[in-house]
């Protein structure tokens, strides 16, 4: 990866423990309101917690699409489109606005001109991201199984591992939110930032895709490298043994050289689940019982075979004889150790759409997968759809997979080859 | 089956006939330029590439000449690396006399060409490091001077003037019908003439907008043309009442009874109706109140067609949606010739979405129904306010940027 802090020259350890003056005047030489907020208060937060606004991602690393690998950032507004286009050539010149608004968004630069000469023009850019620097801001592209129907010729170039997911158990998938031809997840530091990128992404595709289901997510539910774990909406401590190692990336996430055609090779699949949780229950049952569910502890989150967070959950330990860890807890049913070594990256995050009909509390967590088989993701929802404790309290309704392409090289664009 | 168009086969190939060829089939945007430029190529238009890339101070634009002699031009723009810049404009003070849009990088060369006359030009490309730079032409044209865009706009709003006297003309009669049938007192007899007479408003309604009487202050609605003819119960302003299309639409869809209220609202409408026709007829339009006009019939369309609130009690919103429709086609239809010299990619987006538009509304035709469309119903709103919203946007967006392409001032 080549994710950079744009500061360079100074670490960001010391860039943050500094005084904060040079913070601010580092900020404004980049061009950029420089902006900082600290994280976690508790719990020993290190530098990776820390919200850098001035910070930028690149886009064009002619390898890995940014925001997989890059450590979550706080917010991320997710959506998906439907081509209403036939033409192979609409396809394709989206393809390559998209990946170069991308490019200028990650990098904190506006998509066109924000207050044109002209009065009687229409400005290119939105403008409320204007003034608020890069913020982290990644935007990962995802084709779904619709561009390689009928459509557009491109049957042939289809990945080998892209089709519509089959039904698994506990599905409420409401149709309204689910599927989708392209899919952007867009996150950042700040929210207006991702939401910035998404409506100015889908305005540049009017008249190609329409809107189809969309979620916007506060609150990172998943940790990268150097970060703390944070918590779901349940209170609970989330994607503990996320992936991690660039070697578990190499082997679970990235597309390899050998199996897909050459165009997605580094790419990898996305799976976006949108979950419902029944906030109003599950907050009215026991400590003991939301332990058992999940397998872990809720302070500490070590898991209840004993230890502490990252101490290896122990299956087979036994207390009055029953397993400490529950056999049908969310963590002994997703383990990769009960699941023939399967691992998948998740990349989360909590959501909130306000109060339901009912009256209740209406959230849950945008569940983001990655992985370079999307059959690993059945596998592990197979069994937590038709075992999971935890369904007693959250519902699946909404459901995409994508394709996701690697990042272009400097002077190309996301998903060129499809078009060689 | 579109094909895909193909970089390498753009910049390895740079024969004018193989790149026009590859651009007929390609978006279309520069088709009918390409077509020309690969005709007079041979008698020698004189070529100028330009060439978009990121360097050290942002994105730049740098064309390989900036002089070049009267006649015939054809500028080849490439986007090797500038992602800020997505188009390229050549200016005659603050004319846009041609200019290509959509460019990204990877994307193929696009091509353009122009006949000049002499005379001070700019090359401009929006959000590049340095936007604008002169380009000059040396010597007279030799044919087709560079102010024919700006002729052929001018007569486009000619015809267009005479689009709109037609419209008031059959509106006036068909308010009259709707006087007659509402002093018949026969409910169905007004029903149908209500949704007879409201086509014509619909059409013209953004060139009428907001027109004041003699004598009145702008902020008094009882001398506002518009609002004594067309306001809806969700804007009324106290001091004045209800008047117009929707008061009497009130009585003989919602009540479905006439009163002697009803039959001097109805002749009301049809002396403001007369009153506008006259201030309607003197009208002249620049090219860009045709632009901004056709744009605001759109708006019209997504903010209160779409949304239901137009027709509250006869749901005959989709009769207004499709003259609306009709009244931004026909103004854009008017400004198409001038437009297709200095934006052809645009001319033909536009065009698209208008089809995509009007063969949509195809789908909800209905000779039965009361102005020939399906009633709007809140069921079939619920199942298809969406597509319609979004295939309606896809159109507004290309026509918003319309103003800006064809202004005259």
């Amino acid at each position: 990866m080549t994710d950079t802090p744009q500061a360079k020259g100074l670490s960001r350890r010391r860039l943050f423990a500094g005084a904060g003056a040079a913070g601010v005047a580092l900020g404004a030489a980049a061009g950029f309101a420089g902006g900082r907020a600290s994280a976690e208060p508790a719990g020993g937060a290190d530098d990776a917690d820390t919200v850098d606004l001035s910070r930028s991602h690149e886009f064009y690393t002619g390898s890995h699409q940014a925001g997989i690998e890059t450590e979550p950032q706080r917010h991320c507004v997710y959506m998906t489109f439907d081509l209403t286009t036939t033409s192979v050539q609409d396809l394709q010149v989206l393809l390559a606005r998209w990946s170069a608004g991308i490019a200028q968004m990650m990098a904190g630069r506006p998509v066109g001109t924000v207050d044109p000469d002209r009065s009687s023009a229409v400005p290119q850019d939105t403008g409320e991201a204007y003034d608020l620097g890069p913020s982290s801001l990644t935007v990962t592209v995802g084709l779904g199984p619709g561009v390689f129907d009928h459509r557009f010729g491109l049957a042939a170039k289809r990945p080998k591992l892209l089709a519509d997911l089959p039904t698994l158990p506990s599905d409420v998938l409401k149709p309204e939110l689910t599927g989708g031809d392209l899919s952007l997840q867009a996150c950042a530091d700040d929210p207006q930032v991702a939401y910035h990128a998404i409506r100015d992404l889908a305005r540049m595709g009017r008249g190609t895709v329409n809107t189809r289901w969309t979620v916007m997510g506060f609150g990172r539910a998943s940790a990268g490298k150097g970060q703390s774990t944070p918590r779901n909406l349940m209170g609970f401590k989330d994607g503990t043994r996320n992936i991690r190692e660039p070697e578990d990336f190499d082997r679970y996430v990235w597309v390899g050289h050998d199996s897909e055609p050459v165009w997605m090779r580094g790419g990898t699949y996305q799976v976006a689940r949108k979950i419902r949780m029944d906030i109003e229950i599950w907050d009215s049952s026991d400590r003991g019982t939301q332990e058992g569910i999940f397998g872990r502890s809720k302070g500490a989150g070590g898991p209840l075979s004993g230890g502490s967070e990252f101490t290896t959950p122990d299956f087979h330990k036994m207390v009055a004889g029953k397993p400490a860890i529950p056999a049908k807890s969310h963590v002994a049913l997703a383990a990769h150790e009960n699941n023939g070594g399967i691992k998948i990256l998740r990349r989360s995050y909590n959501f909130t759409d306000g109060i339901n009909e009912l009256g209740q509390l209406d959230a849950g967590l945008l569940f983001i997968a990655y992985q370079n088989d999307p059959g690993h993701f059945v596998t592990l929802q197979r069994r937590l759809g038709s075992a999971d404790l935890l369904n007693e309290y959250i519902s699946h309704i909404g459901s995409g997979i994508f394709a996701v392409p690697p990042a272009p090289k400097p002077g190309h664009y996301l998903a060129e080859g499809l078009f060689a | 089956m579109p094909t895909p168009w193909r970089r390498s086969t753009a910049l390895a190939t740079l024969s004018v006939l193989a790149l026009g060829a590859l651009a007929a089939c390609g978006s279309g945007s520069d088709s009918e330029a390409s077509a020309k430029g690969s005709t007079t190529a041979k008698g020698g238009a004189s070529q100028v590439a330009i060439t978009l890339a990121s360097g050290a101070n942002g994105d730049e634009c740098t064309a390989d000449t900036t002089s070049v002699p009267a006649g015939p031009v054809t500028f080849t723009v490439t986007n090797k690396s500038a992602t800020g810049i997505t188009e390229f404009e050549l200016l005659d003070g603050q004319r846009i006399v041609g200019e290509k849009e959509n460019l990204a990088p990877g994307l193929p060369a696009v091509r353009f060409t122009l006949t000049l006359g002499g005379g001070n030009y700019e090359l401009y490309c929006p959000n590049a490091a340095t936007e604008k730079s002169p380009f000059t032409v040396t010597g007279e044209a030799s044919a087709s001077p560079t102010g024919s865009a700006a002729q052929v706009l001018a007569q486009g709003t000619k015809d267009y003037s005479s689009y709109v006297d037609l419209q008031v003309d059959n509106m006036v009669t068909a308010v009259q019908n709707l006087q007659k049938a509402v002093d018949s007192g026969d409910v169905a007899a007004a029903q149908k003439a209500y949704a007879e007479a409201r086509p014509f408003y619909e059409k013209i309604e953004s060139d009428v907008e907001g027109f004041v009487l003699p004598g009145f202050d702008a902020t008094d609605n009882h001398g506002n043309l518009d609002y004594l003819i067309d306001m809806r119960a969700s804007n009324l302003d106290p001091a004045v009442g209800w008047h117009g299309f929707h008061a009497v639409e009130r009585d003989v869809f919602g009540a479905k009874k006439i009163t002697a209220s009803t039959k001097k609202l109805a002749a009301e409408l049809t002396t403001n109706v007369t009153k506008l026709a006259k201030v309607a007829k003197g009208l002249t339009f620049k090219p860009e109140d045709l632009a901004n006009g056709a744009a605001g019939l759109l708006e019209e369309v997504q903010a209160n067609k779409i949304s239901g609130e137009e027709e509250a009690f006869s749901h005959i919103d989709l009769v207004d949606f499709a003259n609306n429709v009709e009244g931004a086609q026909q103004a854009f239809e008017a400004l198409r010739p001038g437009l297709t010299e200095i934006d052809p990619a645009l001319t033909k987006t536009i065009s698209k979405r208008f089809a995509a538009v009007t063969t949509l509304l195809e789908n909800y035709k209905d000779p039965k129904a009361l102005g020939g469309y399906r009633t709007y119903t809140p069921a079939l709103k619920k199942s298809d306010a969406n597509v319609l919203s979004q295939t309606v946007q896809a159109l507004q967006d290309p026509l918003g940027r319309l103003a800006e392409k064809v202004a005259t001032a």
